[in-house]
């Protein structure tokens, strides 16, 4: 709408005659038109001559002795809070507090209170729910775990019963030695390509900062490091292992314990060997 | 209050009705209960009821008079405003707005001759009727049954079975003619 179309509107909006939608349109045009809000504020002073046009009736004579004593009653209760002294404007805040207001009021504090509560709850199930979702993660992950554990221990397996079946396949028994006597093993190796399954029993649970250590000790060589690696609960252990091309001819092995990550020379005493032949 | 009220204008009262003054309050009640109470009572055609809005009406006026602003209009039209709204209010809760207008038609009540009121607004009221007398049937028609029945255009048309048009038309058409035969007498 322009400018103009909002002017016919407003002699029917000083009458309060226009629809409802026309009115708020109107209302809105005003807030950024001041020649459109003068123009209605003076239509507004020529309507309300209109009251004029009613016949002037006199009220009953009690009813300004009850105006005055309401009005009265209201200034009393606003002096109760405080001391007033004779000019005094009005809290018009605490005039409105009728039963609506603080109906109003009442029921706002109490669905602030409902909207706390809710937030609350909504909070606390999803602390609860986050803590289920991490306790699940934490469990798939150890049952993933688990399966890849036990999927390489089937991978090994299958490489033994492979290499125990090759034509090539050899089997070194390996007896616990001083420090651990009932430790036992077997080496299980493919004679030609130094594919090699390790295997042991009854070794000591592995200390948090050591691990184990196997050695090839080639005839009238130094040891050569091969895999480091820990036992599970019973002492067992079952990995992969690779002979150095120049061991394969004729080797003894050896287990120790060594640092975490393993050492260049083996560290004494000897856990477990082949028989040194 | 140090002067006579009747020498004290309209706007002065109101702002020292706003300052909590009761006897600025009485003032006002004392200059325009007839006008007020006798368009109250215009509107709802029952002495009871509108002398309980006439009481409404000047509890507003005492709770509300720090709103009114003279640049927003005269302190004569923010009282008529105050009371014809919430006559009409009291009219649409009363929610028999036809039966009563039949009435209303009628006979009015219990009205004062104008030598009960003030020279000043016995000449303005008189000033008005007048100027509303120089209306065309349906301009006049029009007018006051948006004024005094709080009407909308649609419902006018409604109820007077003209085209809406045509009650835009003699709405705006009558305002015009009234401002103009008022304007003289602008002060």
């Amino acid at each position: 709408m322009e400018h103009q179309d909002y002017q016919q509107l407003l002699i029917p909006h000083s009458l309060d005659a226009l629809e409802m939608s026309e009115a708020r349109e109107l209302e809105a045009h005003l807030k950024t038109c001041a020649e459109c809000r003068a123009e209605l504020t003076a239509l507004r002073d020529e309507v309300g001559l209109l009251a004029h046009a009613a016949k002037p009736a006199e009220p009953g004579p009690q009813v300004r002795a009850r105006i005055l004593d309401a009005v009265h009653a209201e200034r009393k209760e606003y002096r109760g809070g405080a001391a007033v002294t004779g000019q005094v404007v009005p809290i018009r805040t605490r005039a409105n507090w009728n039963i609506w207001t603080i109906g109003l009021r009442l029921a706002a504090g109490l669905a602030f209170v409902a909207l706390l509560i809710g937030i609350v709850v909504l909070w606390r199930r999803e602390v609860r729910l986050r803590q289920d979702v991490a306790q699940l993660e934490r469990q798939l992950n150890t049952q993933q775990h688990e399966l890849a554990r036990d999927r390489d221990a089937l991978a090994r397996q299958r490489e033994l019963v492979a290499l125990l079946n090759s034509p090539n396949g050899r089997k070194l028994e390996m007896a616990g030695a001083q420090t651990a006597q009932s430790a036992r093993g077997a080496f299980v190796y493919d004679q030609k390509t130094g594919k090699a399954v390790f295997l042991a029993d009854g070794l000591p649970a592995t200390p948090a900062d050591k691990a184990y250590e196997l050695w090839f000790v080639p005839k009238g060589r130094s040891p050569v490091p091969g895999r480091i690696f820990t036992v599970d609960a019973s002492g067992h252990a079952l990995l992969p292992e690779q002979i150095p091309a120049d061991a394969l001819e004729s080797f003894v092995i050896a287990i120790t314990l060594e640092p975490k990550k393993g050492s260049a020379v083996p560290t004494l005493p000897i856990y477990l060997s082949t028989p040194s032949s | 209050m140090q002067a006579e009220p009747s020498q004290i204008s309209d706007n002065d009262l109101l702002h020292a009705v706003a300052r909590a003054d009761e006897s600025a309050l009485a003032a006002v009640y004392d200059r325009y209960r007839l006008i007020l109470f006798g368009l109250i009572l215009r509107i709802l055609n029952d002495r009871a009821d509108a002398e309980d809005v006439l009481q409404e009406v000047f509890l507003q006026v005492w709770r509300r008079a720090g709103d009114f602003d003279e640049a927003r209009g005269r302190a004569f039209t923010w009282l008529v405003t105050i009371a014809r709204s919430r006559a009409l209010d009291r009219l649409r809760a009363a929610g028999s707005r036809a039966r009563r207008a039949e009435e209303a038609a009628q006979e009015p009540a219990d009205e004062v001759g104008d030598a009960a009121l003030d020279a000043l607004n016995a000449e303005k009221g008189a000033i008005v009727r007048d100027a509303l007398a120089e209306l065309t049937d349906e301009q006049r028609k029009v007018l006051l049954l948006a004024y005094f029945e709080g009407l909308t255009q649609t419902e006018i048309a409604e109820r007077l079975g003209d085209p809406l048009g045509t009650v835009k038309t003699r709405m705006r058409s009558g305002l015009i003619r009234l401002r103009e035969l008022l304007a003289p007498h602008a002060n």
